[in-house]
């Protein structure tokens, strides 16, 4: 199996401004990411963090430049094949949590399953559901549930199709500091469970939860280092998001 | 995504729009119960028409004094006084292809006592081959006999309408009613023939001896018209001219005056019955239609309102694996779906409408498998069709464009 996998080669992605003018979103992009990392794209608001996160998960296409996802060249691929590797190998995490409204946790995170060809798609979602802490809330429309709760059943959606690599753009941007934490010991608890996850994010706090922070400014990388020592959790954090997990045995 | 997934999926989401559903649906309900009514009521007409042959009989005609085309004369007019049982005797014998004639004389609306009761109705003088004729005897009692006729009798048959009004539920043979003046003892009680294609009641009529009609309560030497009966293989187009021929002569009618009797064929009581009901339907039809048309632009439009509001959602479905036909197939399932349901509500008020109308106005309303399997299809295809555009912008919405919101 290949190590790496993302493996992006002098990406660019230009818009077209009103009246002639060009955008260079991202320019000259170049990383890999190999599997089991936890990855944190850092840098200031419009520096072009979603343009690059979109672009690696397949989400957008870049202007120029090559892709390969788990060695498989997907620039050059068609939409419809795109969007099947995005339901196969990818999962994704929205600032805004993008659940379906009036629709319970359990077929949130059944949604992907749905447009795939598995089976035991009710399962998997439960599982998934208690994988993030909320086996006890699979009944609950978003409007039931916190933020931080949202965000752990939009996890759960990213999780639930085993996929290679999870994006997650700015996860905690909509949420206080309680349960930005706790969004984040979860991302960690993945990793540390062999997840491969890239977190975008304009927050130092956040990005180093990651064992690896690219920042990037102006569309280009300005630094990519390994963070050995990743930010403490807070024990209180960490005792709430068990008790949550207590709760729904009972 | 497996259908009946994408189908409970796709219910679920209007369930979850309830008024939003409502609102797309209104169009469709009008137009398919619209519909439904016209095909009911068609179908109605049909049978109607193809009862009023069987009744009639196919190898039949009616001989009516006073010409022009229209059924009856005029109002206020002079009634024709030209048609004669002599002409009917005369029809018989000369013509070979008429196996049976049964003349009669009509005054309509009159006034029927019995001791303190009375109504009013149509009498009918008829003659003994009557019952043969249209297959319409005695269902109590007898029925005009040769010994009436030759007898002036003052004797009569009530419709069992007739029979309800004055009667009850006693027993009326025997009894005597007064007809105008005239005293009649009541022989029998004529059979059930129920509402005419035209919408009368059949059984509001008294039967009376011709011979006593003319003479004692109409006070004429004319009759109204003659039902002949053709053997069964008579050319009816041949016989119609023989007829028109012999009756023009016996009448003195010179080249270029019009006839001053009219005959009618079956074909052309099918015609005409068509006729009315074509007008009817052609009314519907527009209803029909407009509203069809009307309910596709709202369902269209509302959709596309809908896939504005529902962007995040095609985006967020497109994000995680949805491919271009799964978000083509939820919209025009949707639409479908929403267009369906207005179908089948409309097909039951139409189907309720229709029994409506043939309570009050008795015009008949047949309720059937066609009825309902064109609600369903146009139904569905003013889904597919409105939904067609809105599905494929749907589709068409790029996932991160769609997402940004
Ligand atoms: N669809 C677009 N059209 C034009 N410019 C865009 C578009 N998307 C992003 N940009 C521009 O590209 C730059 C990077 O944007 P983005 O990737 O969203 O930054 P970040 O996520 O770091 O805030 C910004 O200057 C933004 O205005
Ligand atoms: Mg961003």
């Amino acid at each position: 199996m290949n190590k790496a996998v993302i493996q992006a080669a002098n990406l660019t992605k230009t818009y077209n401004k009103g009246g002639g003018g060009e955008v260079h979103a991202i320019s000259d992009i170049s990383l890999e990411i190999n599997r089991g990392e936890f990855v944190a794209i850092m840098g200031a608001s419009g520096s072009g963090k979603s343009t690059l996160m979109n672009i690696l998960g397949c989400l957008d296409r870049p202007t120029s430049g090559t892709l390969l996802l788990d060695g498989v060249e997907v620039s050059t691929l068609d939409d419809e094949t795109l969007a099947g590797i995005r339901n196969k190998k990818i999962g994704f995490v929205f600032q805004s949590f993008n659940l379906l409204a009036r629709t319970n946790a359990l077929e949130n995170v059944e949604l992907p399953l749905i447009y795939s060809e598995k089976s035991d798609t009710r399962r998997l979602a439960r599982e998934a559901l208690e994988a993030v802490g909320l086996g006890g809330r699979i009944h609950h429309n978003p409007n039931e549930l916190s933020g931080g709760q949202q965000q752990r059943v939009a996890i759960a959606r990213a999780l639930v199709t085993d996929p290679e690599i999870i994006f997650a753009d700015e996860p905690t941007g909509n949420l206080d500091s309680d349960s930005s934490l706790e969004i984040m010991a979860l991302l960690r608890q993945l990793y540390e469970k062999g997840r491969t996850i890239v977190i975008v994010t304009h927050e130092t706090d956040i990005a180093e939860h990651a064992r690896r922070i690219i920042r990037i400014s102006d569309g280009s990388i300005v630094s990519d280092a390994k963070n050995n020592d990743p930010r403490p959790l807070d024990r209180e954090i960490h005792k709430n998001a068990s008790q949550d997990a207590a709760d729904e045995d009972r | 995504m497996k259908t009946g997934r994408m189908v409970t999926m796709v219910f679920k989401s209007l369930a979850k729009n309830r008024l939003r559903s409502f609102l797309m649906m209104i169009g469709v309900v009008i137009g398919i119960a619209a519909i439904t009514m016209i095909v009911s009521v068609g179908l109605g007409a049909q049978q109607r028409v193809l009862d009023r042959v069987k009744k009639f009989g196919f190898e039949s005609l009616m001989v009516r004094a006073g010409g022009g085309r229209e059924v009856g004369r005029p109002a206020g007019s002079q009634p024709t006084t030209s048609l004669t049982l002599e002409d009917i005797n005369a029809l018989k014998r000369e013509i070979r292809a008429i196996s049976d004639a049964a003349p009669m004389s009509v005054k309509g609306q009159m006034e029927v006592i019995y001791q303190d009761r009375s109504t009013t109705t149509g009498i009918f003088g008829v003659t003994p081959s009557w019952a043969a004729v249209w297959d319409w005897d005695a269902a109590d009692g007898d029925f005009i006999s040769d010994e009436d006729m030759d007898g002036l009798a003052r004797v009569c048959v009530l419709g069992p309408t007739v029979r309800t009004d004055l009667f009850g539920t006693l027993n009326p043979i025997g009894e005597q009613i007064r007809i105008g003046n005239v005293p009649f003892e009541v022989i029998g009680i004529s059979q059930n023939k129920g509402i005419s294609p035209a919408g009368g009641d059949m059984d509001n009529r008294i039967f009376v001896p011709l011979s006593t009609m003319m003479r004692r309560v109409a006070n004429v030497d004319y009759i109204s018209a003659a039902k002949i009966l053709l053997g069964t293989a008579a050319d009816i187009d041949m016989t119609v001219a023989s007829i028109r021929s012999l009756l023009r002569e016996r009448h003195q009618l010179a080249p270029g005056v019009p006839d001053d009797f009219t005959i009618t064929s079956p074909t052309e009581i099918t015609l005409m019955a068509e006729k009315v009901s074509g007008t009817f339907n052609m009314f519907l039809a527009l209803v029909a239609g407009i509203s069809l048309l009307a309910g596709g632009v709202v369902v269209a439009n509302i959709m596309l309102i809908s896939i504005n509001e529902r962007r995040k959602e095609i985006g967020l479905r497109k994000a995680i694996g949805a491919k271009r036909k799964d978000i083509m197939r939820q919209f025009l399932y949707e639409a479908t779906a929403v267009t369906l349901t207005g179908g089948v509500i409309g097909v039951i008020l139409g189907m309720i409408g229709a029994k409506t109308l043939e309570y009050f106005t008795k015009i008949p309303a047949s309720i059937s498998w066609e009825s309902i399997a064109i609600g369903v299809f146009l139904s569905s295809l003013v889904g597919i069709l409105a939904g067609l555009q809105p599905a494929n912008k749907a589709a068409s919405l790029q996932p991160i464009e769609a997402l940004r919101g």
